[in-house]
């Protein structure tokens, strides 16, 4: 009984709710927006030091970390689907975001799980997200004339797109490896 | 022998469950600053007057945040306004203070010093935000921005609406004036009489890409020592800000309950686009018009002749050049007709600003 009792409290102090409640989020998102029917292949990618540095300089944006996750979808037992989940710093708290791509690299579909401040909202807006769809790692990511601004979240709005900009790159580079 | 390993095996489990947890999105305490200033040059040249010429750094603010956990922080902001202070010259300010409380996306709580949330740039007021050098009048003449004090708020968004609620010290009663609607009323968190609080409330629209309309409503009975005024302020606003036009309408009417003034009323509009694009360029360039209207006194028992004094119109065009989205160059003239005689005022600023 003892031991059971360790057992759980050595869980509970090993799994925080906030981070479970986090990669529950994630999925239930993917699922939201790819259906019920898939199945999933979870990656912890470690980002290779060169293409790192490349991109950051390219999107004027570091990486939150050394690693992003990724997430294979598989329909019918088709890859169908690359989903990369990081986080991007607003004014001064992590926005965990997602952003879907087909296996061309191109942008499927994109959405926050968790934003945790009051300022700067509108980036949950799904019909501000929707402006990414079709993107790709050619395309111009420019705040005010390809993607709208959110009055009040000119912070997270920067940010989210060059958090987007960035992930889009490195499915580019990426992609063929996985 | 058993137990042990069904013992072993689980605590092995519950260490790649926790690795899982640290290396994914376990959420790091930590500290980040943020901070905007601006420069500014002004010449005012009134009919038949001297024109007036000065260079002053009008504000250069600190932001200091603290996440303890990802639900609770710290949020705080002090400013120094004209770069010095003495004699009653210059201001030094904790325009904001809190602790912050985000329970998830439809709720949050704030208490400390606060802002309201009145019109579009009290609570975001930095220099690359808004088109012109000096923020509009509209924001000191109407909503005294920057408007902040001890109090609490809460807050959330939910479904494309935003809403935020607070409740906080009063204004003084005594320092209303005709001249300046209730502006000097602001207590600003300095030792605040809480005989009578002031109660805000209000909601934005977001859902629409580029986006955000809204309206706030905010009564306080105002105490002073020689007087007690209630006032009612209720204003309407709406940003459009996407395929490069940058456009904003405000509108705001306060109501008095007694004295020489019974309502001040204004608003304005802004139409700008940015030609960057068009010239193949990198850098946001907005060349933009701006026309502003409002009466301080705009209804008063002592009559035509007194609301008068206190109309003002003013047309501007101006220029804004962002060369990256956290700084900006702004040029602007405007010409300003006020009073029962339309004197005519000209104006010519130069500014520099940033935010990060």
């Amino acid at each position: 009984m003892k031991k059971i009792l360790i057992i759980i409290l050595l869980a509970a102090v090993n799994f925080p709710a906030a981070s479970a409640s986090i990669k529950e989020d994630t999925e239930s998102l993917i699922r939201e927006k790819l259906g019920d029917s898939i199945t999933t292949e979870f990656i912890k990618y470690e980002i290779p030091k060169d293409i790192k540095k490349q991109i950051e300089t390219e999107s004027r944006q570091k990486f939150y970390g050394d690693f992003v996750y990724i997430y294979k979808v598989f329909q019918n037992n088709k890859f169908q689907n690359l989903v990369i989940v990081d986080n991007v710093y607003g004014k001064s708290m992590p926005i965990t975001f997602l952003v879907i791509y087909d296996t061309s690299g191109v942008i499927y579909s994109s959405g926050i799980i968790k934003y945790r401040e009051q300022y700067g909202g509108g980036v949950k807006s799904g019909e501000w997200n929707k402006q990414f769809n079709g993107k790709d790692h050619k395309s111009v990511y420019e705040v005010g004339k390809d993607i709208s601004a959110i009055s009040g979240a000119t912070i997270s709005v920067n940010s989210i797109t060059r958090g987007i900009k960035k992930l889009t790159l490195l499915v580019n580079k990426i992609k063929d490896s996985l | 022998m058993g137990s042990k390993f069904v013992f072993s095996f689980l605590i092995i489990l519950s260490l790649f469950i926790n690795i899982y947890a640290q290396d994914d999105f376990e959420f790091k305490p930590g500290a980040t600053i943020g901070g905007y200033g601006e420069l500014h040059y002004n010449y005012v040249k009134p009919e038949n007057t001297e024109a007036t010429k000065s260079l002053d750094f009008h504000r250069f603010v600190l932001f200091y945040g603290y996440n303890w956990t990802e639900k609770w922080s710290l949020k705080a902001e002090v400013e120094l306004e004209h770069n010095f202070v003495q004699g009653g010259q210059g201001e030094l300010e904790l325009e904001q203070a809190y602790i912050n409380y985000h329970h998830a996306d439809w709720f949050g709580f704030q208490i400390g010093v606060v802002l309201p949330s009145v019109g579009l740039i009290n609570e975001y007021h930095e220099p690359p935000l808004f088109l012109s050098v000096e923020r509009p009048d509209y924001h000191n003449k109407i909503i005294p921005t920057t408007w902040f004090g001890n109090g609490a708020s809460v807050y959330g968004f939910y479904n494309g609406f935003s809403y935020k609620a607070t409740i906080m010290e009063g204004l003084n009663a005594d320092k209303f004036s005709a001249s300046g609607a209730i502006r000097s009323g602001r207590q600003k968190g300095f030792k605040s009489n809480a005989e009578d609080f002031l109660y805000n409330v209000r909601v934005d629209y977001l859902d629409i890409p580029g986006l955000k309309v809204g309206g706030s409503f905010t009564y306080n009975n105002a105490n002073g020592e020689t007087v007690d005024n209630a006032i009612t302020l209720i204003e309407g606003h709406a940003q459009y800000n996407s395929d490069n036009i940058i456009s904003t309408f405000e509108l705001g009417n306060i109501s008095y309950d007694k004295g020489n003034v019974e309502q001040s009323f204004g608003y304005y509009f802004d139409l700008g686009y940015n030609i960057g694009g068009l010239l193949n360029s990198d850098m946001q360039i907005i060349p933009f018009f701006r026309w502003t209207q409002y009466n301080t006194a705009a209804s008063s028992p002592l009559g035509l002749s007194f609301e008068e004094q206190y109309e003002v119109k003013k047309w501007m065009i101006g220029l804004s050049l962002k060369p990256i989205s956290s700084v900006v160059f702004k040029v602007d003239y405007a010409v300003q007709t006020s009073g029962a005689n339309d004197a005519e005022t000209n104006l010519f600023n130069f500014g520099a600003g940033y935010m990060f």
